[in-house]
Order: C-alpha cells, then sequence, then structure tokens
C-alpha cells in the first residue's frame, strides 16, 4: 500500500485510541481553489477544475512515496534495543517487558543475529495451555472461569518455546515504503533492522514511521 | 531571445491512453459518423440541395469519441461552436466572397474569439466557418440554413450518439458538464 495510505490509518487508530486528538491533515484542495488557480493562467487550460483536483491528489500521493522512498530504515530505527537469547526464562522475559515498557522484542544468539520475535500476542496464545487465546480479555475470561494458576503451562519455558520464528526483519537500506508495506501486510508492530549478514542493528515501531512521515507529509498548521 | 526560447517547449507529452480506451473511441466515432453519413447518403433525396455532413465532423468524431473530458468535447462546447462559427462564416462569405482568402481568414479567426468569448471554443468550429466559405456550391446555396442543416443538426445526432455510447464503459462517462 501507498505509505500515504498507510499513514492515513495509523493517525485513524491513534485517533479512536486518543492517542492524539488532532490529527493531522492533508491540504483540502477543492474544486473552487482550482477554479481560481485557473483564472491566473494566461491562456486555454485543456483539462476540467474537476479532472485537475483529481489529478492533484492523485500526484500529491505519488510526490509522498517518491519522498518515501528516499528514506532509509536506519534514518528512521531506534539503534539502542533490547534483546534476549533463546535460552532467557519467559518470567525474565515479561519481566524486562513490564519494566522497560515495551510490547515486543527481537531474540537474537551470540552473533546477535536475530532468531525469532517475542511480543504480548505469543504470551496471551501460550498461556492457555494448549488452548490457543487471542487477546488479553481472553485470558482474564478463561482465569476467571479455570481453576490454579493460569500461567503454569509457560512457567518453567524459556524464549525459543513461544518466540515467533522465522522473525519477520528488513534491511537497513530497506525504504520507509517497504517497512510500512510490510507492517500492515504481515500485521505486526515493530521490526528488526538488520544488516547484510542478518545481524540486529535496530528496531523500527510502527509510531516511528509516522513521526518521520508527518512532518513530510502534513505541514505543521499556522 | 526569450522568443525563440520559448519555441523550445518546456514539458512532454501526456501519457498514452489504455487499449480500452482507443477501442472505445473507434466504436464511437464510427457510429457517430455512420448516422450523420446515412442521414445525408440515405434519409436525403437524389436531387436534394441540402447537405447532412461536412468534413468538421471528422474532426468533432476525435473529440467526442476519443477526448471524451476534454473541456473542448462537451456538449456546450459542440453545439455553440457548431452554430456560432457556422453563422459568423455564412455572414463572412456574404461580405467578402469577391475576397476569398479575406473571408477565409476573417471567417476563422473571428470564429475562434467568438467561441472563446462565449466559452464555447470547439476545434471543428473553426472548420464549420471555414467550410461556409469556400463552399461547395451547395452550401453557399443554403445560406444561413447551413447553421441548422448540417451543422446544429448533424452535431446533434453525434451528440446523441456520445450521450449513449460513451457512458456504457466503466471508466468513462460523459458529460463533464452541460454549462
Amino acid at each position: 500500500m501507498l505509505l500515504y495510505d498507510f499513514i492515513k490509518m495509523e493517525l485513524q487508530i491513534m485517533k479512536k485510541n486518543r492517542e492524539i486528538s488532532n490529527p493531522p491533515a492533508p491540504p483540502d484542495i477543492s474544486e473552487e481553489d482550482v477554479y481560481e488557480a485557473m483564472k491566473g493562467i494566461e491562456g486555454y487550460l485543456d483539462i476540467t477544475p474537476e479532472d485537475f483536483r483529481v489529478l492533484y491528489s492523485l500526484a500529491y500521493k505519488h510526490a509522498i512515496s517518491r519522498l518515501a522512498q528516499s528514506v532509509k530504515a536506519r534514518d528512521v530505527m531506534t539503534r539502542e534495543v533490547i534483546t534476549a537469547s533463546t535460552d532467557t526464562p519467559l518470567r525474565e522475559i515479561a519481566q524486562i517487558m513490564a519494566t522497560q515498557n515495551i510490547s515486543g522484542l527481537p531474540i537474537v544468539d551470540a552473533g546477535k543475529k536475530v532468531i525469532g520475535v517475542i511480543s504480548e500476542k505469543n504470551f496471551v496464545f501460550h498461556i492457555g495451555g494448549g488452548k490457543p487465546l487471542r487477546s488479553f480479555m481472553e485470558v482474564v475470561a478463561y482465569s476467571l472461569r479455570a481453576e490454579g494458576c493460569l500461567s503454569l503451562p509457560i512457567d518453567h519455558k524459556t524464549a525459543e518455546d513461544i518466540m515467533t520464528r522465522p522473525p519477520v526483519t528488513v534491511m537497513e537500506g530497506a525504504t520507509l515504503s517497504q517497512v510500512a508495506s510490510l507492517m500492515a501486510e504481515k500485521n505486526i508492530n515493530r521490526v528488526p533492522v538488520t544488516d547484510h549478514e542478518g545481524r540486529l542493528v535496530g528496531i523500527i515501531a510502527r509510531a516511528d514511521i509516522v513521526q518521520t512521515s508527518c512532518t513530510v507529509i502534513f505541514p505543521p498548521k499556522g | 531571445m526569450d522568443y525563440f526560447k520559448k519555441m523550445a517547449g518546456t514539458t512532454k507529452s501526456p501519457p498514452g491512453v489504455s487499449l480500452s480506451e482507443i477501442t472505445w473511441s473507434w466504436v464511437g466515432g464510427f457510429l457517430g459518423i455512420a448516422l450523420v453519413a446515412l442521414s445525408h447518403y440515405r434519409l436525403l433525396g437524389q436531387g436534394s440541395d441540402l447537405t447532412m455532413i461536412i468534413g468538421s465532423f471528422g474532426a468533432s468524431a476525435v473529440l467526442l469519441y476519443g477526448a471524451v473530458k476534454s473541456p473542448l468535447a462537451q456538449p456546450r462546447n459542440l453545439m455553440g461552436g457548431h452554430i456560432l462559427s457556422a453563422v459568423i462564416g455564412v455572414t463572412f462569405y456574404n461580405l467578402f466572397h469577391d475576397q476569398m482568402w479575406l473571408a477565409s481568414a476573417l471567417s476563422v479567426a473571428t470564429a475562434i474569439a467568438v467561441m472563446h468569448a462565449t466559452k464555447t471554443l470547439h476545434p471543428p468550429g473553426g472548420a464549420t466557418a471555414l467550410i461556409a466559405v469556400i463552399g461547395s456550391d451547395d452550401i453557399h446555396s443554403l445560406g444561413y440554413l447551413y447553421a441548422v442543416v448540417p451543422a446544429g443538426l448533424g452535431a446533434l445526432i453525434m451528440l446523441i450518439v456520445a450521450l449513449m455510447i460513451n457512458n456504457i464503459p466503466r471508466s468513462r462517462r460523459y458529460p463533464e458538464f452541460w454549462f
């Protein structure tokens, strides 16, 4: 999908979640604007005002995409990445995620190669103990009905027991457009960034893309 | 030197159209001219002084069926352009028919100016005005009736075909505006 569409979608979600109250909006060109502009050009223009307005907004999206090609993953990523290894116990990983207030982290080997990714979803999925659950509330509902401690099935497990593998990653030279497309396509919220040998160099979250793009796509008002 | 620099042009030709566009342009052009030509060759009697077909309709067909989004192809431009230009052409022929070069030039130039002023610019209008001057004799003998038959009526037939054919494919619609 076009980066423009990705950003619009993200801003709508952020507005719904009350993370932002006034999402920026692209300049809204009306047919009247075009008509007035045409008056300012000497000579006959062989296009109707409405066709030009449509053409303008399509060209605008192309311009955004073009700009999105020039920004790369390495320009946007966070370089300090919290990671764990395959044999890190899950209780430790849960503690890290809680303390650092992150919803996911990459799992790397000794050579810093990304082996898998753990997110809240992996915990939710495995806590059901054989019955895959999909959301936090499903876990709560299940635990209120069941007897005994829910987290027992995963109590003594390690990262590699629940991590998602193979992990979805991007190379540091990937364009912003490619990263956004990948996130939308795979429905993930963070992507580890690797060098050409698969070693972790950074991480990109959805909000990073939105933040970088906003100043380019939606010029600040006023 | 700006004067010559301007002649170098600044941009490039717009993108070409799809096969679907080319096909529907052909279909519209064929049907529009077929109806006008049939009305000329079949409907009018052998000894008729009237004519239903003039060269400018070929040009109108290009716009009506080949460039349906162009402001130049819209109904107001088609009808207004042909009728006004026909009247102008006949007028200048009447005034200057003994100086044909002058009648021709005045006719076309004035047609352009009047079409601009009335927002009915339609390139085939220039042809309609010119044809009123250069004739055939049959056309000359029509006098101002030329503005109705063939100019107005022929344009109307092509307009109806355009309304019916251009709206069939999903990617097309016609007209963009009436006024």
